[in-house]
């Protein structure tokens, strides 16, 4: 907790690290309803007002900005050896992980609370309810915990803070592969079979449903289960990372 | 449990083919400050890393306050306090916040970790500093709360590396108060250094690294003894003189290592033959522009271990 707390101070003494986690969702929300508010004209698109769609992969994409900032906060700790003064005490290693991990999944939830304010404001339905509601939350804290696992693995792997860039661009190419702006019947060839595999459609379809009807467990059970293997195969790695660099 | 709260055998470490420490042995006795010296790249901050137990060792065994870096890596972070060279101190936090959360780490409840903070702020002279960001502290102060950082959990062994490199000398004389303060009060310290002044004020016993090897190890004060012969290095005035020079002196005793320019040796029979090195250099009209007597020092113990100077090596790394 005493770490997580510590990640917290970091952004209120330099508020300036939370400003892209604030601005981009609503970015995504005013270009995503812009850009493809034609769409909803396509026959077999599931509603007639684009921000019932586009909300879910806005609030993904800005979740995923606190993952960044786990992993950013790690690459800072290994740049100026903060990361030192962790492995030399006797605490437990993984709580080195759990620790930002914890802090991201905080974070997230003001990207979240950002987009579901300004959809709402756009005229977003929910007739998922409460159930909907809180579904969304879950995809984008867990989307969020996802990347920033994958970023604290690939950051102690290249150990720099160089690994930075890197991180940030595996995440969002493994995002635009997905059902993030068209449904999967709209998409063909092989983005049709990438989005039909890729596991962020599974978060975002179990994020999306209460924005588009009642919540059901088929939409459910995939989004957590992609939830759920992202954070234990990225985590392990990062794990074994931290292993390797610290025996 | 070992009696030396540090001992290391056959301690090795590589990287790929280089290897960094190539089987050192070393053995610090309880409530001692034991100098670790070497020039930049000679394996120090790796065997402190290894013994520290951020980094595992290739080969051999170590073992500190009793355990076993490898098998017991925890026990040794219970015991032990370590002040790394690059005071890993996040800049936003307030010193009072960082020692909080070191004592927290250290497994201290939180009542007792705001005493222990206020304690060591105090004694490290930072009571007034403790509220502000350590970002807004100077250089001398940074290492002092990096120092109080390393004591929170009482440890029975301290490792400083490089405690004072990058320090005035105001504070560096603070800095080694406090060293033989903490030694004082029974604290076994390991203190790596590039100043061999350090090692000269603070360590009973010091060991001397160079590419990855202890050179000598022991009591400076007989290391330097064993040396021998004091160094009398001469500037000759006119460098067409040099031959004469190198053949007068010669007679007087075994060339050292020296710095371009001069002329050192290992005078036999000490002071009281410089008067004949003179007269001998002057009957072959030999201009003598500078001329000094050096009694052993650290630097003559490197040398004769290894042929080349420390403070030398240090400025050409410094430099470069």
């Amino acid at each position: 907790m005493w770490m997580t707390r510590r990640n917290l101070t970091r952004v209120v003494r330099m508020p300036s690290i939370i400003i892209p986690m604030a601005i981009m969702p609503l970015f995504f929300v005013v270009a995503f309803t812009g850009s493809f508010s034609g769409i909803t004209e396509v026959p077999g698109f599931p509603t007639r007002q684009v921000i019932n769609w586009v909300a879910a992969y806005a609030l993904i994409q800005g979740a995923s900005f606190a993952g960044l900032g786990a992993a950013g906060s790690m690459a800072t700790d290994l740049d100026d050896g903060f990361i030192d003064r962790l492995l030399l005490s006797p605490i437990r290693r993984s709580s080195i992980l759990v620790a930002p991990l914890l802090y991201t999944a905080i974070r997230a939830l003001i990207p979240i609370t950002i987009v579901m304010v300004a959809s709402a404001m756009s005229g977003a339905a929910m007739p998922g309810g409460v159930l909907g509601v809180t579904l969304a939350y879950v995809a984008g804290v867990g989307g969020g915990v996802v990347i920033g696992a994958f970023g604290l693995a690939v950051v102690l792997r290249m150990n720099d803070i160089r690994a930075m860039s890197v991180v940030q661009t595996l995440a969002f190419v493994v995002m635009f592969p997905s059902i993030g702006q068209v449904p999967l019947v709209l998409l063909s060839g092989w983005m049709h079979w990438v989005a039909r595999i890729n596991p962020v459609t599974n978060i975002l379809r179990m994020a999306r449903q209460g924005f588009l009807g009642p919540v059901t467990w088929a939409d459910t059970w995939p989004g957590l289960l992609a939830l759920a293997i992202g954070t234990v195969v990225f985590g392990a790695w990062a794990g074994y990372e931290l292993e390797r660099r610290n025996p | 449990m070992t009696t030396h709260p540090i001992s290391a055998h056959g301690l090795e470490r590589s990287f790929g083919t280089l290897v960094a420490v190539d089987g050192i042995d070393l053995e610090v006795e309880e409530g001692e400050i034991f100098g670790f010296l070497g020039p930049n790249g000679a394996g120090k901050s790796t065997t402190v890393r290894m013994l520290v137990t951020l980094l595992k060792p290739t080969g051999g065994t170590a073992s500190v306050a009793g355990y076993d870096v490898v098998e017991q890596p925890n026990m040794v972070r219970r015991s032990i306090g370590v002040a790394l060279q690059d005071a890993a101190i996040d800049p936003l936090m307030t010193g009072n916040e960082l020692l909080k959360l070191q004592a927290i780490l250290h497994g201290l409840g939180s009542r007792e970790a705001t005493r222990r903070s206020g304690e060591l702020l105090e004694r490290v002279g930072l009571t007034k500093a403790g509220n502000r960001r350590v970002g807004t502290y100077s250089g001398g102060m940074r290492r002092r709360l990096d120092l109080a950082l390393a004591l929170i959990h009482n440890p029975s062994v301290l490792f400083l590396d490089e405690p004072t490199t990058g320090l005035d000398p105001t504070s560096r004389l603070s800095m080694w108060e406090e060293v033989r303060a903490l030694n004082k009060e029974g604290t076994t310290v390991f203190l790596t250094t590039q100043y061999l002044e350090e090692a000269d004020q603070l360590a009973g016993r010091i060991a001397i690294i160079d590419g990855g090897r202890i050179v000598r190890q022991g009591d400076p004060a007989v290391l330097k003894d064993e040396v021998g012969d004091p160094t009398l290095r001469i500037e000759i005035g006119d460098s067409i003189m040099l031959d004469t020079a190198k053949a007068v002196l010669t007679t007087f005793g075994e060339w050292r290592p020296a710095r371009d320019g001069r002329l050192a040796i290992g005078l036999e029979g000490g002071a009281k033959r410089m008067a004949d090195v003179v007269r001998s250099l002057d009957a072959q009209g030999v201009p003598v522009a500078h001329i000094e007597l050096d009694t052993p020092s650290l630097d003559d113990v490197f040398s004769d271990a290894t042929g080349r100077r420390l403070e030398g090596a240090m400025v050409d790394d410094e430099e470069s």
